[in-house]
């Protein structure tokens, strides 16, 4: 297993840093913790 | 989301990016309603509510920006509304519908609330807007914020200003009643839009330094001084190509570009997020609105000279039927020549024009270049001087 990522917020910006993080390196473990109850969302 | 609101946008899941499954098809691991009780920074582990701890090699900070209350009694009553999250959107268009509201309220006048009361009055609902100061969005200056104004009354949206808001009470006629210096106004709902920011209650419990705008300090690759943390998007500070400053400005382009900034140098690359420059815009019934760079007072404070010019041009050739006036003005440095900033409004191709000029200013160009620049003309898109020559060359002539 590859390095541990843990994102916190799924926002536009955390959203776009896993997705972007496991494109670049597909080995790394990625979390990511959202406290609302949607992901991703266009504001 | 305003659009969402308006009914423009019908189904909410439209505005949701990517799904929690496709996120897990991707091996990316999504965990909602979930949050986070502390950071260990030390033990570099994650804990959350509940007592689970994640340890982690990188940490990535977007928490995002919080709404701002005016704190005053009632605030927390059933149908004064934030927005924020999409589920903020949902209950409130629930509520709207649900209740055949007849009257709104919206404290606050950015751009959060002129778009708001444009999807709220859409709705057939009677709006009202009451704001602090005298004219909206102070993002512009009051040229084109009295033509925002006059642009609000024709769509028969009220505009109530030197507002101070006292307390949020249970109405008579209208389920709230607002109370405020100006006296008391009722309404079905009331949606608080007076500001925000940045939410760094946990980069601030593990030590993470802020800036001065209250947002998360990062270097150009979103780093922040601990190893292996990063902060992305409204809760980090963006860099300013113009003013050379950190800035914070919460919008959800800035956001996408750094956490993908972020999110490439986690995977090993060597990305660098190349800062703003203050580019924005909103659509307001019939008008454009839009901004790019400093304006003169942020231009001043950033150590130019500044000098401005407005000149009310034509969207389209002035013979061609259907032509609209577009108010653009100018902003630039009277020791260099070089364009500092840019503000237009219209109800045609003001957008097109900033984001012009917003290359022109990231490019560093100034005056003598944009008033010549090689633009795609044609009568239905402008004249053969289009406003950025015609003010570009007005400026140049003056400073």
């Amino acid at each position: 297993m590859g390095k541990h990522v843990v994102i916190i917020g799924a926002g536009a910006g955390g959203a776009s840093a896993a997705a972007e993080a496991k494109r670049q390196d597909p080995s790394l473990a990625i979390v990511m913790i959202e406290q609302g109850s949607q992901v991703s969302v266009a504001a | 989301m305003p659009y969402y609101i308006g009914d423009v946008i019908k189904d909410e899941k439209s505005l949701i990016a990517r799904t929690p499954e496709k996120f897990r098809e991707s091996g990316i691991e999504v965990r909602i309603d979930t949050r986070v009780e502390e950071i260990d920074p030390v033990k570099r582990l994650v804990r959350l509510a509940g007592g689970e701890a994640l340890p982690y090699d990188f940490l990535v900070l977007g928490t995002g920006m919080k709404p701002l209350m005016p704190g005053i009694p009632g605030e927390e009553r059933e149908g004064v509304f934030t927005l924020k999250r999409l589920t903020d959107a949902v209950r409130m268009k629930t509520w709207l519908r649900d209740l055949s509201c007849r009257k709104a309220i919206i404290v606050g006048a950015g751009f959060i609330g002129m778009e708001m009361s444009e999807a709220i009055r859409n709705l057939g609902i009677e709006t009202q807007v009451f704001h602090r100061g005298t004219l909206p969005v102070n993002r512009w200056d009051p040229e084109f914020g009295k033509w925002i104004l006059e642009e609000l009354g024709r769509h028969r949206v009220g505009f109530v200003t030197n507002v101070e808001t006292r307390a949020v009470e249970e109405g008579r006629e209208h389920r709230l009643r607002l109370i405020t210096n100006r006296g008391e106004d009722e309404a079905d709902m009331i949606l608080m839009a007076v500001g925000i920011q940045p939410a760094t209650e946990l980069a601030r419990q593990m030590g993470l330094p802020l800036g001065k705008t209250g947002a998360i300090r990062v270097n150009f690759s979103q780093r922040t001084p601990q190893e292996g943390v990063y902060a992305v998007g409204d809760c980090a500070e963006s860099f300013h190509r113009v003013s050379g400053q950190w800035v914070s400005i919460p919008l959800g382009d800035i956001a996408n570009k750094q956490g993908r900034v972020a999110g490439g140098n986690i995977g090993g690359g060597k990305m660098i997020f190349p800062g703003i420059v203050g580019s924005q815009c909103f659509k307001l019934f019939d008008l454009e609105v839009a901004a790019t760079g400093l304006d003169e007072r942020e231009a001043l404070q950033s150590g130019f000279h500044p000098a401005s010019t407005l000149v009310w041009g034509n969207s389209t050739a002035r013979s061609m039927p259907g032509n609209k006036k577009l108010g653009l003005k100018l902003i630039a440095d009277r020791a260099t020549g070089k364009l500092l900033g840019a503000q237009a409004v219209g109800e045609m191709g003001a957008v097109s024009r900033i984001n012009t000029l917003a290359c022109a200013i990231w490019a560093g160009l100034g005056l003598d270049d944009v008033g010549w620049l090689d633009l795609a003309y044609s009568p239905p898109f402008g004249g053969s001087w289009d406003p950025i020559h015609i003010a570009a060359q007005a400026l140049r002539r003056q400073i």
